[in-house]
């Protein structure tokens, strides 16, 4: 190789030929496999993210941050500095608390534009414990694969929302009889004139709840940018694409909402259907399943033969309370232990099985959720070419020796 | 019916205030990092660059599962379609050429050990 060569695309080019992808985000340090099914599975927790802890970049700009499992080992609160980020559209990087407005609009009888301080005094302060959980959460493992943001199982966590309901806010413009949605925009928008900007409506049976917030606060703190500053829609129970961050717009709709990100996107198969489907008729994604996870062992572990072993976990029940939780296996099902009642119907709840003494492998072990509605975890994944709601029971196999 | 039956349990749940909430909003701002993962080489780089990295990382497009020359086209097509990227029939072609190369290379899916 003579001297000119040494130019910084040759150098690409010599180490591209050699290994692609791989060692471009190798050099980027700490990696994490999230086990995706034929790859590529390797992430990266770098660059850092101002506010975050360690989390795996799905991408860098706008950011997606997925929480690393290891979030979920303690506690029902996934901690703010380790909560997954998801964004659309770019979004502004700072915000001024005085000049923001949120307008209120549609169909009202009065128009108005609110200050955060109005929005505050909207109605009486109001937390909810509740989990954020990502429409596509746990895309990455469908099989078949399918495009978009390969999430593993960390699009999700569970905080305690402070702020005011949302029905105190309208409330402030008078909602007229015949409304059936409310949508929201935020600050962020697109790059290119005329794509659909990132929306969301929710009927209005949904938005009258009085657990449906419009929220200034994330774990006794301040939104941060990331997370929505300064402020977001909470709807506990429901997927977290409804829970419109930097809020701007609140738009009462008397019919039904055919933007983009509604009649188009976000939605799910009417009836199960195949990877060769098409054209099927498809509904809204909303409320979420219940999903359960082994948080105190990972795929592959050793545990010891012989020997007593504990098993510990997460669960939700999404949009109803968690009923119970079985550590299921091959054949066989053992009911599990549920932590306390910490955080009500929408948040995470502890589980727990003692197992009195390991005496082989425990090959494609899983936890299955029920809620007091009777929703159980299927044992087959639910495939949709958008990898929405997955909540098939996740199975791990650990190893005695 | 469902939001009936957990209403008992949704007002324990709510915390009221008994004052009015004093919230103090601060004005906030971040610093968001670059990508430092640039795109392997290969023909059809330059138009990816042009027409892609404006709202994709590199880094997110060297994670996505491999797929048919016919799901980056239809990829590629919504972009352009929907999301009103303005990019050229040309453009548009050599950007699918480049990630169905860079998917066909052994060591694309190589990353899971």
């Amino acid at each position: 190789m003579t001297e000119s060569s040494f130019t910084r695309r040759a150098l690409i080019a010599g180490a591209g030929t050699a290994a692609l992808a791989a060692p471009a985000l190798a050099k980027l340090g700490g990696m994490i496999d999230l086990g995706l099914p034929g790859g590529p599975s390797l992430r990266p927790t770098t660059p850092a993210f101002p506010g975050k802890g360690a989390m795996i970049v799905q991408r860098i700009r706008p950011p997606l941050l997925e929480s690393p499992m290891e979030v979920f080992r303690e506690g029902i609160i996934t901690p703010n500095d380790r909560m997954f980020v998801r964004w659309n559209w770019p979004f502004p990087t700072e915000v001024k608390a005085a000049e923001h407005r949120v307008a209120v609009g549609g169909a009202v009888k009065n128009a108005i534009s609110l200050t955060l301080d109005d929005v505050a005094a909207a109605g009486e302060m109001v937390e909810v414990v509740a989990i954020n959980q990502c429409a596509g959460n746990g895309r990455g493992l469908s099989e078949p694969r399918v495009t978009g943001t390969q999430w593993g199982n960390g699009a999700m966590g569970c905080a305690k929302w402070t702020g005011v309901r949302l029905k105190d806010v309208l409330a402030k413009a008078g909602v007229v009889e015949d409304a059936k949605r409310v949508r929201f925009a935020g600050l962020d928008v697109p790059l290119t004139d005329g794509a659909p900007q990132f929306i969301k409506s929710i009927p209005l049976e949904i938005a009258m709840r009085d657990d449906v917030l419009v929220a200034w606060g994330m774990n006794d703190e301040p939104l941060s940018i990331l997370h929505g500053f300064p402020l977001r829609i909470v709807v506990p129970g429901w997927f977290s694409t409804y829970w419109v961050k930097m809020l701007s717009t609140i738009e009462v709709l008397t019919g039904e909402d055919e933007s983009h990100y509604v009649a188009e996107t976000y939605r799910f198969p009417a009836q199960p259907i195949t990877p060769e489907s098409k054209d099927f008729p498809t509904v809204p994604i909303t409320a979420m399943p219940p999903r359960a996870f082994i948080t105190s062992h990972s795929d592959g572990e050793m545990v010891a033969l012989g020997k007593p072993l504990v098993l510990e976990g997460i669960a939700m029940g999404g949009d109803a309370a968690l009923e119970r939780v079985d550590l299921v296996g091959k054949g066989w099902e053992i009911p599990c232990d549920l932590g306390p009642d910490e955080g009500g119907p929408y948040a995470f709840r502890r589980w727990s099985v003692n197992l009195p003494q390991v005496a082989g492998d425990f090959a494609d072990i899983g936890v299955r959720a029920r809620n007091v509605n009777g929703a159980v975890q299927p044992e087959q994944l639910v495939w949709n070419p958008s990898g929405y709601a997955r909540n098939v029971i996740e199975r791990i196999t650990l190893r005695a020796q | 019916m469902m939001r009936r039956a957990l209403l008992p349990a949704l007002l324990l749940l709510l915390a009221a205030c008994d004052s009015a909430p004093e919230i103090a909003f601060a004005d906030a701002s971040v610093t968001l990092p670059d990508d430092p993962v640039d795109l392997p080489d290969g023909p059809g780089r330059d138009a990816v660059l042009e027409n892609c990295t404006a709202c994709h990382s590199p880094s997110t497009m060297l994670q996505q599962p491999k797929v048919s020359r016919e799901k980056w086209e239809s990829i590629v097509g919504k972009m352009r379609k929907l999301y009103k990227a303005p990019v050229d029939d040309s453009a548009a072609a050599q950007v699918v050429d480049y990630m169905v190369a860079v998917q066909a290379r052994p060591e694309a899916t190589g990353l899971s050990p």
